[in-house]
């Protein structure tokens, strides 16, 4: 019974945050408009001002509710890159209107943060999969997300061998510790926010 | 780096076109490349850890071409030593146009952890208890220094002499002697006072309500084990080592094995092992194998014939949600007249035992089921749950629910001895990440010290 509680919560790896915005069919497309300001806080302008490039990856997916996989994902990648003798932040955003890139300039901290966090007229899929059925939306942003293949580049075995290898085996104990070595979260600098509409669904042509 | 070619390169950055700014703050923009040249690498934040150990890690220095990968890489590097919480990289402006001066910004952890942490009791023994401490960066170095105790005082009813168990190890997993590529060094010390029951059934009549009359072997330990490695791919270890241990024993009848009187135990060991696991914590890919070989012999000097061979695998997987499974394995022989501490103990490898046998404390028996076995077998499976992460001081925390068969015979083909009524064990625990160690709070334990 006391593991109840603790199974409830489980599955809470990322806080969830109300994804703010509209939502609207255009020209038969399901067209998102929405303000991740949370994912960037004031301080985030010192690591994207490090004078080396940066990665804002943003993911935004369309499931069906109850939680099925996304019918609908759409990627845009964006490398933000603050030159120090120039003093302005070099901008390349992939995404699928621009696979090869598409080049901008901000003069401002202020310019790019609002260019960033106001994600405007993303086209996520057509309306028409959108049927008599109830969806939700979710836009995960992850800031400077380390890919495996960098960490599988630079690990190495370094930890002692395990207490296992002991002869007779590991000591045992109510509460048994051993050392950590691997990478965690604060040690890359990655940072990942999640956020999700409410539900809704496609009746007449408009959303509700 | 010639000056010319740096004046040649301040040219070409200076040479840039600069951006043109537009309405509400942005212009199209060309992807003209950057080219700046690295005139000092600094590091700050290093209170503990010597600039010369850090720069050792770095792949970008003075006079380079600023090469953003390499930065990466090379903080990647250093997170992953063990020695930070956290490793920040910026540029500041150089001393002229095209020139910059990167900052390595290290926050520096805790190193000093807490490795073991026992409180148990047994019906003969009514509490005991040790503790262990693991500095994972001594003097800043990168080589770890560990030390850990468990305590039982005297056998209740007794004026026999305490029970005790110490252990200090060394291990330096980079060792660099010249030019000579880096090897791993270790080094362990070990100081045991013990006892253990000798009589066979360990439920026998010699126990009821008198556990001071019990017949029982007493033995001392002392000795230590030096060993030599390398890293044969960056996952893979191999290493070599000598154990010497003088042993002490009382003369009992029916206890486990060991010489009585003073003796010696000399033997070659061997380890290879290759771990691929993506988090010590939380695995949820990877693997880990782990093979050991023993070897005891009176041709290196000891009393002991006998050889020990333990094999260890484990698998990760991600599962839907987060989740994790682990499966596990373990097999083990021994053959010849080892002692008994170099043969298995099963309860050391269960969840729990029904029955009175219970999991050794740094070798330390408590109970009064002393069998030890030259067979073992053992697998399992392990679905973790998490729970949060980002915690403050509990940075993560998982939900274990595992189970586990386990076999073991004293010798080939005796059948399997019963240290527990079932093969079968269960695990729920809750593990905790936190700044001064990984902890795990078992129920599988807790039902061992009661059944």
């Amino acid at each position: 019974m006391l593991l109840a509680p603790l199974v409830a919560v489980a599955g809470l790896a990322h806080d969830v945050a109300p994804l703010a915005g509209d939502l609207e069919i255009k020209d038969g497309r399901l067209v998102a408009g929405f303000d991740l300001g949370p994912a960037f806080p004031p301080d985030l302008r010192k690591q994207l001002g490090n004078g080396l490039t940066n990665v804002v990856v943003l993911h935004v997916t369309l499931a069906p509710v109850p939680g099925e996989e996304p019918a609908a994902v759409y990627v845009r990648e964006t490398e933000v890159l603050y030159d120090v003798w120039e003093e302005t932040y070099r901008v390349t955003l992939r995404d699928p209107g621009h696979p090869r890139g598409h080049h901008l300039t901000f003069a401002a901290w202020e310019a790019l943060r609002a260019f960033l966090a106001e994600v405007r007229q993303i086209d996520v899929a057509p309306a028409s999969i959108l049927g008599d059925r109830t969806w939700v939306v979710s836009a995960r942003v992850e800031v400077n997300p380390v890919s495996q293949e960098l960490l599988d580049r630079t690990r190495e075995l370094i930890a002692n061998p395990a207490a296992g290898a002991r002869v007779g085996g590991a000591s045992r104990s109510v509460l048994g510790a051993m050392a950590s070595y691997l990478l965690g979260k604060g040690a890359t600098g990655a940072d990942v926010h999640v956020f999700r509409s409410r539900p809704f669904s496609a009746r007449g042509g408009a959303i509700r | 780096m010639s000056p010319l070619s740096a004046a040649l390169l301040a040219l070409l950055a200076a040479a840039t076109p600069p951006p043109q700014s537009g309405g509400e703050g942005q212009a199209e923009a060309s992807a003209a490349p950057r080219r700046y040249l690295v005139e000092r690498v600094v590091l700050e934040g290093l209170s503990r850890t010597p600039e010369s150990l850090v720069r050792r890690y770095l792949l970008v220095g003075q006079g380079d071409l600023l090469d953003e990968e390499r930065v990466l890489l090379s903080r990647l590097r250093l997170a992953q030593r063990g020695w930070f919480s956290r490793v920040e990289t910026r540029l500041e402006r150089g001393s002229e146009r095209g020139r910059v001066v990167l900052i390595f910004k290290f926050t520096e952890r805790n190193t000093l952890l807490v490795s073991d942490l026992a409180l148990g009791a047994t019906a003969p023994q009514p509490i005991y208890g040790g503790f262990g401490l693991s500095q994972q960066s001594l003097l800043g170095m990168g080589m770890e220094l560990s030390g850990a105790f468990v305590y039982g005082g005297k056998p209740p009813g007794l004026d026999a002499p305490d029970r005790f168990s110490l252990r200090g190890s060394f291990f330096d997993p980079d060792l660099r002697v010249g030019r000579m590529p880096p090897v791993i060094l270790g080094l362990t010390v070990l100081w045991i006072h013990g006892e253990e029951f000798a009589c066979v059934d360990p439920e026998c009549s010699g126990y009821e309500g008198n556990y001071a009359g019990a017949p029982r072997l007493r033995y001392s330990r002392a000795g230590g084990e030096i060993s030599f490695g390398i890293r044969p791919a960056p996952f893979e270890r191999l290493i070599a080592g000598f154990r010497y241990e003088r042993l002490g024993a009382t003369a009992a009848t029916g206890g486990p094995f060991i010489r009585p009187g003073a003796s010696s135990l000399c033997a070659l060991t061997g380890l290879y092992e290759r771990d691929t696991r993506n988090d010590l914590f939380f695995p949820t890919e990877g693997s880990r194998l782990l093979g050991q070989i023993t070897f005891g012999s009176r041709a290196f000097g000891g009393d002991y014939e006998y050889s020990r061979y333990l094999l260890q695998l484990e698998t990760d997987f991600g599962m839907p949600r987060g989740h994790a499974l682990r499966l596990s394995a373990t097999a083990g022989a021994v053959q010849g007249e080892a002692p008994f501490f170099d043969r298995f103990y099963a309860a050391d490898h269960a969840y729990f035992s029904i029955g009175p046998a219970l999991g050794r404390a740094l070798e330390l028996n408590f109970s009064t089921d002393s069998r030890y076995d030259a067979l073992l077998l053992v697998g399992g499976a392990e679905w973790g749950i998490p729970l949060w992460q980002d915690g403050a001081f509990f940075h993560r925390g998982y939900l274990a629910l595992g189970a586990r068969a386990l076999w073991s015979a004293e010798r080939p083909r005796a059948g399997r001895t019963a240290a527990s009524r079932t093969p079968l064990s269960a695990e729920a625990a809750l593990r905790l990440d936190t700044p001064v160690g990984m902890f795990n709070v078992s129920l599988g334990y807790a039902l061992d010290v009661f059944l």
